[in-house]
């Protein structure tokens, strides 16, 4: 016993003393206050903290840490969501066809499940950031810029989940999205059934129809199918999730501009 | 009061700027300002005019569709009083045929665009999205839904067979049913 | 059973339900020892034992145990828990604030080391979220249904269940408000918040006492406007978007006819006895004037001084808030707040009235 346990706490040593080792870790074992200096502002990951926080702050009672689980959702999501895009196309003939293989022709049939899951956890917690946010006042001087574009990466998620739900090509996912995607009809001047959009006429010409309006404009045509699948896939993997890392890292930088997290003063 | 001083306090860069901006105003010279005039208004219509672009491109020029319109079959097909579902799945219509004639009604709820089903023993349509209910005529009646079902355009083609025309929409509310070619009168 | 069955049942009716909430929220205001630890646990224990052996009833089981329902139940447990969680520390540092004390939070001024004091609790979290994820993902499939088929809606067709208050705003206001309107102003209403609440209090830690009418007013918006919404859309809306309490029957069938009355409908024809106006603006006329009362002339009532409003309407008064916002701040987190409350304002008319449109311009899609 006492051998494997120095053999292998010398194959550690080893390890943690050799060139390459010492090449990606700039510091030593952290346990001395240097070095906990030194793993914050070294590692590009561990910087987005800073190297010494309020106690109180870093209470989960007091943060819940549900910013953080919800951006370590985000990372869960585009990690397994990546993975799901390997098998799935996003068209009318194999969408749905692909989601039933994905569950029984894929090694570990779960990554479906991870990402849907995932996603309604995500949503849940975004909400529940908020919340606290909200109650601890903490969207008050000098942090109300930083809770402005915490609202819009609230409707980024919803968004995400949103064009999500129309990918599996089922009867839940169509209409959903019709009736979702109606209420774009209704929009005022740039629907074709909002109000005041029948003032905008050229002569007998309606200005605004079925053809160019706000709905058609998310649907790529004037019913839910090939084009809003195609349309809603663009935005799911690729728009709204680079949308929102940008403003999550302006989120996380304001965070530690605007003084850290929250504190009375 | 309160307030700014906590401001201060933990925001430093704020105190700094705000007389820096009240100074700045005031140095700006009259041709620096034309300058930075001419600048940002260049900028502003070269984005608006990207955006623009980047807006009509979501409008493809051309789309495919299913035709829009289509033969239903001879008016002797169509009993009175009955609504054919045959082409609900196909085309999204309903064609009706009363003691004066035949119509195509769309089956697109005017509330949120699900599509209704037609309830022979209530002789209603009724939307399971939201409630909404239609006379065999199209009048909604209750439930959310706004307005009438909309008509298509129908009218005997030269080989005597029923043509309805989807392309071309009459809505009640707009008066226009009463249009010749949004109902087929049968002598 | 069955008796204590009806009664869920009867309670769970919109009305009945909504008025509940409210009523109940403005209690939990007033004495706010119930946010305590002991009636917490109490009422976990209880609810939790009627939601899980409610499990045993097939209809309840139907719906509650549906997989996309699952999230649900997550958000009905954890919104009750955080609520309780944010009020009690809340009214916990009030009684400091109201003992001289310091509030909890300022107690804990020192720094601490990021590594190892957060890093490591971010890890603990993670891994704990990671293995439930996972746990929850091969307990549960993600479900499938029918491919889709543009004939053929099923009944009841319901959107995402986080865009169910959405829905449900949608039976009582047109698309254009409820679709259009209403999510921008949530949206701008939220961005506004820290811009129209000037209370320097309350910045930082929990606290009730500090802040009572901007946790109030957020509070009965998140909770009953959005969570209870969202709740009752997802477990009480059945077919034909009917309402049916939590242990009854979906029936397909069921036939509860929604005769739409309008303003103009109880004005000219109950009113005056006489046909409706061919004139569509003479038509609406008090449609459009309620309308007007409520956005432009209301709000600068309510900024006027107490006693300089007729006795009846002296409890509307913010002036108060008036005096303290300023005007701009004041008019706009007036409107926000008047644009909230209408929607329970619409709800109840509609109960109680079957009141579909207080001004109905069909010809123009302009219905309010
Ligand atoms: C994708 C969504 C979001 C992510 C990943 C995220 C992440 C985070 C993280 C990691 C923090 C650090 C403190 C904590 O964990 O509580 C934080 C703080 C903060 N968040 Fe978010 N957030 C998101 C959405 C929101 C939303 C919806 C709001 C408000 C509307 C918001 C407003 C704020 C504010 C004001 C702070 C500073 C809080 C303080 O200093 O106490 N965030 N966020
Ligand atoms: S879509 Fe038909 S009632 Fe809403």
């Amino acid at each position: 016993m006492e051998k494997v346990w120095s053999a292998i706490s010398g194959a550690w040593d080893a390890t943690t003393e050799s060139q390459v080792w010492k090449s990606v870790f700039r510091h030593g074992a952290v346990t001395s206050n240097r070095n906990r200096v030194l793993v914050m502002m070294s590692n590009v990951f561990l910087h987005l903290h800073p190297v010494k926080s309020r106690k109180a702050g870093i209470k989960l009672r007091y943060t819940w840490c549900m910013g953080g689980i919800t951006f370590f959702l985000f990372l869960v999501l585009t990690f397994t969501g990546l993975l799901l895009m390997f098998y799935y196309r996003p068209t009318v003939q194999y969408a749905y066809s692909d989601i039933i293989d994905l569950g029984e022709h894929v090694p570990l049939g779960v990554m479906r499940e991870l990402h849907r899951w995932g996603a309604h956890a995500m949503v849940i917690t975004v909400w529940l950031h908020m919340f606290r946010v909200f109650m601890t006042g903490s969207y008050k001087p000098p942090r109300e810029f930083n809770w402005g574009i915490g609202v819009i990466l609230l409707v980024l998620t919803l968004l995400l989940s949103f064009t999500g739900y129309l990918l599996p090509w089922d009867q839940l996912a169509i209409w959903a999205i019709t009736v979702g995607s109606n209420m774009a009809r209704a929009t005022p001047l740039l629907g074709t059934e909002g109000p005041l959009t029948a003032a905008l006429k050229l002569g007998e010409i309606n200005l605004v129809n079925s053809g160019n309006d706000a709905r058609f404009a998310l649907l790529g045509a004037r019913s839910v199918g090939e084009n809003t699948l195609l349309r809603f896939y663009v935005l799911h993997c690729v728009g709204l999730p680079l949308a929102a890392a940008v403003l999550m890292a302006v989120h996380f930088w304001r965070v530690r501009k605007d003084g850290g997290i929250s504190g009375p003063m | 009061m309160a307030q700014e001083e906590k401001k201060a306090a933990t925001d430093g860069a704020d105190k700094a700027a705000k007389p820096a901006a009240k100074k700045k105003g005031k140095d700006v010279s009259r041709r620096e300002f034309n300058w930075l005039a001419l600048g940002w208004t260049f900028f502003a219509a070269a984005t608006a005019a990207g955006l623009g672009a980047m807006g009509r491109f979501m409008f493809p020029n051309v789309l495919t569709e299913p035709p829009s319109s289509f033969k239903a079959g001879l008016p002797s097909d169509f009993a009175i009083g009955v609504v054919d579902t045959r082409f609900k799945e196909a085309y999204q219509v309903w064609i009706v045929r009363n003691e004066e004639g035949i119509y195509a009604l769309s089956t697109i709820c005017t509330h949120l665009g699900c599509t209704p089903n037609w309830l022979s023993a209530e002789s209603k349509f009724k939307c399971p999205c939201h409630g909404s209910g239609f006379y065999m005529s199209g009048i909604n009646f209750e439930g959310p839904a706004p307005r009438p079902l909309e008509r298509h355009r129908i009218v005997l083609a030269e080989d005597g067979q029923v043509l309805v025309d989807k392309s071309r929409i009459y809505k009640q509310e707009a008066g226009q049913w009463s249009d010749p070619e949004s109902f087929l009168t049968l002598a | 059973m069955e008796f204590f069955k009806n009664a869920v049942n009867w309670a769970s009716g919109p009305t009945v339900l909504f008025t509940l909430s409210t009523v109940g929220l403005l209690l939990s205001f007033k004495y706010t020892q119930i946010w305590s630890k002991k009636v917490a646990y109490i009422f976990f224990a209880v609810f939790a034992l009627v939601y899980f052996t409610s499990m045993l009833d097939p209809n309840f089981y139907l719906i509650v145990a549906k997989p996309d329902n699952v999230p649900i139940t997550f958000v009905l447990f954890l919104v009750a828990f955080f609520t309780w969680y944010a009020m009690y520390q809340g009214v916990e540092n009030d009684k400091r604030i109201e003992a001289g004390e310091d509030v909890l939070e300022k107690q804990e001024q020192e720094k601490v080391w990021v590594w190892p004091d957060l890093v490591y609790t971010e890890l603990l979290c993670m891994v704990i979220l990671g293995v439930g994820l996972m746990v929850w993902s091969i307990l549960l499939p993600a479900p499938l249904e029918q491919p889709a088929n543009p004939a053929d809606s099923p009944n009841p067709s319901k959107a995402p269940w986080y865009f169910l208050g959405l829905q449900e705003m949608l039976v009582y206001y047109d698309p254009w408000l409820a679709g259009v309107v209403f999510p921008t102003l949530i949206i701008v209403g939220l961005m506004a918040i820290p811009y129209i609440d000037t209370n320097p209090k309350g910045n930082g830690y929990f606290t009730f006492k500090e802040r009572k009418a901007e946790i109030a007013i957020f509070l009965y918006g998140f909770l009953v406007l959005w969570v209870l919404l969202v709740i009752s859309g997802t477990f009480l809306r059945g077919p034909n978007w009917n309402f049916f309490g939590p242990y009854e029957y979906w029936d397909q069938h069921r036939i509860e006819p929604l005769l739409n009355v309008h303003v103009s409908d109880f004005f000219w024809v109950r009113g005056l006895g006489r046909p409706l106006p061919s004139n569509p603006i003479v038509r609406e006329f008090l449609g459009i004037i309620l309308v007007l009362f409520y956005v432009g002339v209301l709000p600068v009532l309510m900024a006027r001084p107490r006693e300089k409003l007729p006795k009846f309407l002296q409890w509307i008064s913010l002036n108060k808030y008036f005096q303290k916002m300023g005007p701009a701040r004041y008019y706009l987190g007036v409107i926000l707040f008047l644009a909230m409350l209408s929607l329970p304002i619409k709800m109840y008319l509609r109960w109680a009235f079957n009141l579909k449109y207080v001004v109905a311009f069909p010809e123009i899609f302009f219905n309010i």
